[in-house]
């Protein structure tokens, strides 16, 4: 194994660009993991705007806080961060309570407000923060390796090393109140009746939410964290139910975009936090197309093995009542492949050029007429209809009606053998 | 008068037609975006806001023009297709509207962004100007551009004037507006394409990234004061215009400064100094008013509306 990853180029590889590109990479792997966790919270909580609201206000708080004498990617500028972030969301709680705003409204003035103040602070304070707009907007994933502190010995970029305690930090906060959470997060009210706090809970998954988010900002900047935060969970919960599962998946396809953005970004020479979330929004859109049971295809492909069915009963019928009135039937839509697929699976067959129900055929297409006419008696019995208007019904619910229905409608009918138009119920054949 | 004469002639003709067109284009950013907020569109504005960086970057890659007005059109198509995009998701998959927001503002941001950064480094002419889309430059504007923004705002706003009655009718009340036999679905579709034009015009003011300002924060001023459209209509585009002339006006005084922040930190502070001060509804009026009144004078007070109210409903 070791001589195969060896001998693919990997090892040349890693040489030649150097750890350079290696720590970038790592970077905005753990960067992402822990966007992805919290994320996935946010989005079953449906905090998702939050998140993004958190994500712009970081800014001024990071910069208050590199004015104030912290350490870039130290302690003091999480510390300002998370003060920031908690700021928002007291503000967008205030405009919407308070000043009686809509809640999207004040959202939407709350996190611009924070944002344009940020970007004020960073452009008059200019060279004595080290950071400019543009780096605000989409970070600066391929300086990282280049501010490196030491670490036993080692020489590791300073924000690896926070993004990798952050990531720790979450993981083990929402090991401890992996229950409550969970409670939290599907329904609120039954969490706080049974005595969880509620608020507390909240309060912890923002400050998490702010952390991964100061974490992510240094490397992708304040918009596409919002991407690294909602749009692996949003497709993580679209493929799997349980919400462990759903973090699980949604840190695999974080680290799957982190991965192939910046290698894309690296080979186009782009912007690496762009393709990043171009990558996730690739995700997200094969996601909703292959989700097993509500995706796009899953849902079409549905759609046509029901119309198909329908063909085929419609067909049957057709031919059923054909027998019983002793006359030949129109061709239904599509009428070839059907009567071909009948024939293979038995249910017709092929009489000197004319088409005749087998014995198994006559089964199913007896139980077809006969959902449709009970339905058409029950009708008649239970809703004032007039006689011509019983059949559009009949025509699509005689699908639908199973075993059991069929049973109870007759019971309720009284073993009736004929419908509204004075045609015989067929009897089922138990 | 003679004063605003000498004021007009001391500053430069350029530096006065940006400031009149930049000035439209808040008044009609405040006037459309009421219909916005009153829709609860705010943050769909925000997703189209944020899309818009594709379509200026693909129009100045495929025709090679440099023009504000191409650029612009380009920009308006994407946030259209954004728009589009985040209804098709809302109804044909079970993502929640505000992770289907959230995903269609950031990862059309990342591709705008891609884009951007991948035309500057093959060195593409023109595509290094395309970052003061990001946060709004006015400093660069030409008065050519500010006709044409100051003019598209003219016409946006006469739009609504026009159709006063049916857009407010479908704002407040589209289901009763389909089943009174109005063409709702047209209307709100009108109202979305003008609250987008509004976003594209502002961008050259305040940038992808902070136009939602414009077109959120002064409707939401006017909402502090009155409680009828047409005022707040009037004071929504007031609000607008002071403070994208405060912002045109501080930016201009230093090179480096960008003009978004500050035209939407002005907004703010209108909105700050709102409620707490609007009659009715300010904080101050609120407080006082409960310390003058028992409580339960109030609640009367409030039971003969409500009685009011429903006589008025029955009649």
């Amino acid at each position: 194994m070791i001589t195969l990853i060896a001998d693919s180029g990997v090892t040349q590889w890693f040489e030649r660009v150097g750890p350079l590109h290696g720590w970038a990479i790592a970077t905005a792997v753990v960067v992402s993991a822990c966007c992805a966790v919290v994320g996935t919270l946010l989005v079953v909580r449906r905090m998702s705007l939050l998140g993004d609201a958190i994500s712009h206000a970081v800014l001024p708080g990071l910069v208050v806080a590199v004015l104030l004498g912290a350490q870039p990617g130290g302690l003091g500028v999480l510390l300002g961060a998370t003060v920031a972030a908690m700021s928002t969301v007291w503000f967008t709680q205030f405009l919407f309570r308070q000043a009686g705003l809509w809640e999207d409204a004040s959202v939407g003035v709350a996190f611009t407000t924070l944002f344009a103040a940020g970007v004020l602070l960073v452009t008059v304070s200019g060279s004595r923060v080290d950071l400019d707009p543009g780096c605000v907007l989409y970070g600066i994933l391929e300086l990282v390796p280049f501010d490196t502190m030491d670490l036993y010995g080692w020489d590791v970029p300073r924000a690896f090393v926070s993004a990798l305690s952050v990531l720790m930090l979450l993981v083990c906060g929402l090991w401890c109140t992996w229950r409550w959470q969970i409670f939290t997060a599907f329904d609120t009210d039954a969490a706080k009746a049974a005595g969880i706090p509620v608020g507390g809970v909240t309060l912890g998954l923002l400050i998490g939410v702010s952390l991964a988010t100061v974490t992510g900002f240094v490397a992708v900047g304040a918009i596409l964290v919002v991407a690294m935060l909602v749009v692996p969970a949003a497709a993580a919960e679209r493929l799997v139910h349980r919400l462990h599962h759903a973090i699980w998946l949604a840190v695999l396809l974080a680290v799957v975009g982190a991965v192939g953005g910046y290698l894309l970004a690296w080979r186009f020479g782009t912007s690496a936090a762009g393709m990043m979330a171009v990558v996730l929004g690739v995700e997200y859109i094969a996601a909703i197309l292959i989700a097993p049971d509500d995706g796009v295809v899953a849902q079409f492909i549905s759609k046509v093995f029901y119309l198909w069915r329908v063909q085929c009963e419609d067909r049957l019928a057709s031919l059923w009542r054909a027998e019983e009135a002793k006359q030949f039937v129109q061709e239904g839509s599509f009428a070839g492949f059907v009567n071909r697929w009948l024939c293979v699976s038995g249910q017709l067959r092929k009489e000197r050029n004319v088409f005749v129900l087998t014995p198994q055929g006559r089964v199913h297409a007896e139980l077809i007429v006969r959902s449709h006419r009970l339905w058409e008696t029950w009708l008649g019995k239970h809703v004032d209809l007039p006689v011509d208007h019983l059949h559009p019904p009949a025509e699509w619910i005689e699908h639908h009606l199973g075993e059991q229905v069929r049973k109870r409608i007759e019971d309720e009918l009284g073993n009736k053998d004929i419908d509204p138009h004075g045609s015989t119920i067929p009897r089922e054949k138990r | 008068m003679i004063q605003l004469t000498v004021v007009a002639a001391l500053i430069p003709y350029n530096t006065f037609v940006v400031a009149a067109g930049v000035a439209a284009v808040g008044c009609a950013a405040g006037v459309i975006g009421t219909f916005g907020v009153l829709r609860k569109r705010a943050l769909v504005s925000d997703a189209a806001a944020h899309a818009t960086l594709v379509g200026v970057a693909l129009a100045l890659l495929l025709t090679g023009q440099r023009d504000l007005a191409v650029l612009l059109v380009g920009g308006l198509i994407s946030a259209m297709v954004a728009i589009v995009l985040l209804v098709l998701i809302r109804k044909f998959t079970r993502t929640r509207d505000d992770a289907a927001t959230a995903i269609v503002l950031s990862v059309s941001f990342g591709l705008g962004i891609t884009l951007i950064s991948g035309m500057v480094s093959r060195g593409i002419p023109g595509s290094g100007g395309l970052e003061r889309f990001l946060l709004g430059h006015t400093a660069s504007l030409t008065a050519y551009d500010a006709i044409l923004l100051g003019s598209v705002s003219a016409i946006s706003v006469l739009c609504i004037v026009v159709g006063l009655k049916e857009a407010t009718m479908v704002a407040f009340d589209p289901d009763f507006a389909t089943a009174a036999g109005w063409p709702a679905a047209t209307i709100d579709l009108i109202l979305v394409s003008l609250v987008a034009v509004m976003v594209v015009v502002g961008l050259p003011a305040a940038g992808a990234v902070l136009v939602t300002a414009l077109v959120v924060i002064p409707p939401a001023v006017a909402r502090q004061w009155t409680e009828r459209i047409v005022p707040m209509l009037v004071i929504a585009g007031s609000v607008g215009l002071m403070s994208a002339l405060l912002g045109v006006t501080i930016s201009s005084l230093a090179v480096q400064l960008p003009t978004g922040p500050i035209v939407v930190l002005a907004a703010t502070s209108f909105l700050i100094v709102s409620v707490f001060l609007a009659p009715c509804r300010g904080i101050i009026w609120r407080t006082r008013a409960t310390r003058l009144l028992p409580s339960d004078c109030l609640q009367g007070k409030n039971a003969e509306r409500s009685a009011c109210a429903a006589t008025e409903r029955k009649s």
